[in-house]
């Protein structure tokens, strides 16, 4: 009788600390967790939020995603080579023509989830839209864009001084972006690595431990893990308060879940709550896929003629006016 | 079901503006709109490095003078992945090279469009260019 009573108990224990059902057919490390190593790719044409277009659609059919598929190729390659079009007007042309084609490598398709492609990157709120943004926010995210004065390097985006990739590649919350999106991941027991091909930013996530003092700043914010089951569940806090996601401040939190679906994806999922930023917190999620290595080296501070250039534009500018 | 088509088809310019669309700097703040080039010369040098390729062109004026420009293309991580190398280009190629001007009057410039002496636009993804990317799709 009381062995049987143990043996029930055992096994209501066993249900109560059994973690998620294990996902089978998964790679996993020798500590049985799901193996996120490997290199890997964010590249879609999903926008983060939903065009306006297609409101109150948040997937689309094979059939017709291949129709926006088809079109999105076609107006890329009709822009280019041309000084002006969509796309080089959002990275700042101004009429001088951008990048060509062929160096730009955003994906070609829309992402899949759950065997169905979306339309946005954002899947809370269900419009696909980011929250209402405050007032600080709107301005934070306008200066952003054009992107401070020419006085001094240190006035320049970090993205143009090489020491963040640009449109949060690294994140968090990791962005699919132009080109370069490509990611090496190392995992042991203790750390998780993330190396991000653009301006080779490198995230280290600390298993099982505590967040840095408040006033330990990093410009990619400290990154603590652990294991929900088979999800590996990433928390940061810690920004720098000149990190900007879009208007966010210094007390930017960001929740990430990584699940290994298959052996060819990581389902990323990202929560970003910024009360002095967003009116509420907000979710995205996209696959990263399988992709051939390996990743190339990123050495931009080294090469980046493209920064004296810029300054030095605006010293002539300043010299002309005074003349 | 024609006008549906019609409809998702229309916003594909919706898409692509609201893609993340963000480059390593604004274009417009390197080089001047208003000072286009046009550039008949010989690669001399090919930097594949980051944040963007240089390609080194030496231009001969009428009066035999000899100019080295500096043109500036993207991120050559991609390149590399679709099976450019630095030979792609080798020194010695003649090129035409239309773009626009650096700011500060240097001989820097941006590379629009960089066409190979049998019509092939280099950078032109659309056109078909050989490499293993062109051939896989």
């Amino acid at each position: 009788m009381c062995y049987r009573f143990l043996a029930s108990l055992g096994a209501l224990c066993v249900l109560l600390v059994a973690p998620m059902p294990a996902q089978t057919g998964v790679p996993r490390t020798p500590d049985g967790h799901p193996d996120l190593q490997g290199t890997w790719t964010n590249a879609t044409v999903t926008p983060l939020e939903r065009p306006a277009a297609l409101a109150g659609k948040a997937t689309l059919t094979d059939a017709e995603a291949r129709v926006l598929e088809t079109k999105s190729a076609d107006e890329l390659a009709e822009a280019d080579g041309k000084s002006e079009g969509p796309l080089l007007t959002a990275t700042g042309s101004a009429g001088t023509g951008g990048y060509n084609a062929l160096f730009l490598d955003r994906g070609s398709e829309f992402a899949r989830v759950d065997g169905v492609k979306r339309t946005s990157l954002i899947i809370d709120p269900p419009d696909g839209k980011v929250p209402r943004m405050s007032a600080d926010a709107g301005r934070r995210l306008a200066a952003s864009y054009t992107g401070g004065s020419f006085d001094s390097v240190k006035d320049r985006p970090l993205s143009e001084r090489c020491i963040l990739g640009f449109g949060s590649t690294a994140g968090p919350p990791m962005l699919p972006v132009l080109y370069n999106n490509n990611y090496q991941i190392v995992q042991t027991p203790d750390n998780v690595l993330i190396l991000v091909e653009m301006v080779h930013d490198a995230r280290i996530i600390r298993m099982n431990a505590q967040h840095a003092a408040p006033d330990v700043r990093q410009w990619l914010g400290d990154s603590v893990g652990h294991w929900d089951g088979d999800t590996l569940v990433v928390d940061t806090t810690n920004f720098t308060d000149r990190t900007r996601f879009r208007g966010s401040t210094a007390n930017l939190h960001v929740v990430e879940r990584f699940t290994r679906t298959d052996a060819g994806t990581i389902l990323y999922r990202a929560t970003i709550e910024d009360p002095a930023a967003f009116a509420k917190p907000w979710t995205i999620e996209y696959p990263f896929v399988a992709t051939k290595g390996p990743i190339y080296e990123y050495a931009c501070h080294e090469g980046n003629y493209s920064l004296v250039d810029i300054l030095g534009g605006a010293r002539k500018k300043e010299a002309d006016a005074g003349r | 079901m024609k006008t549906k088509t019609f409809t998702v088809a229309a916003c594909a310019t919706l898409i692509l503006g609201a893609a993340p669309a963000w480059a390593h700097h604004a274009f417009a703040a390197e080089f001047d709109a208003k000072r286009p080039v046009h550039l008949v010369g010989v690669v001399s040098k090919v930097e594949l490095i980051n944040p963007h390729a240089w390609i080194h062109v030496d231009v001969t004026g009428p009066d035999g003078k000899v100019t080295s420009w500096m043109v500036e293309a993207g991120s050559p991580n991609v390149l590399l992945r679709r099976g450019f190398t630095k030979a792609t280009v080798a020194p010695g190629t003649p090129v035409v090279v239309e773009g626009y001007q650096s700011k500060d009057g240097s001989l820097r410039a941006n590379g629009k469009d960089i066409t190979l002496p049998d019509g092939r636009k280099l950078f032109l993804g659309s056109s078909g260019t050989g490499a293993p990317y062109d051939q896989k799709k």
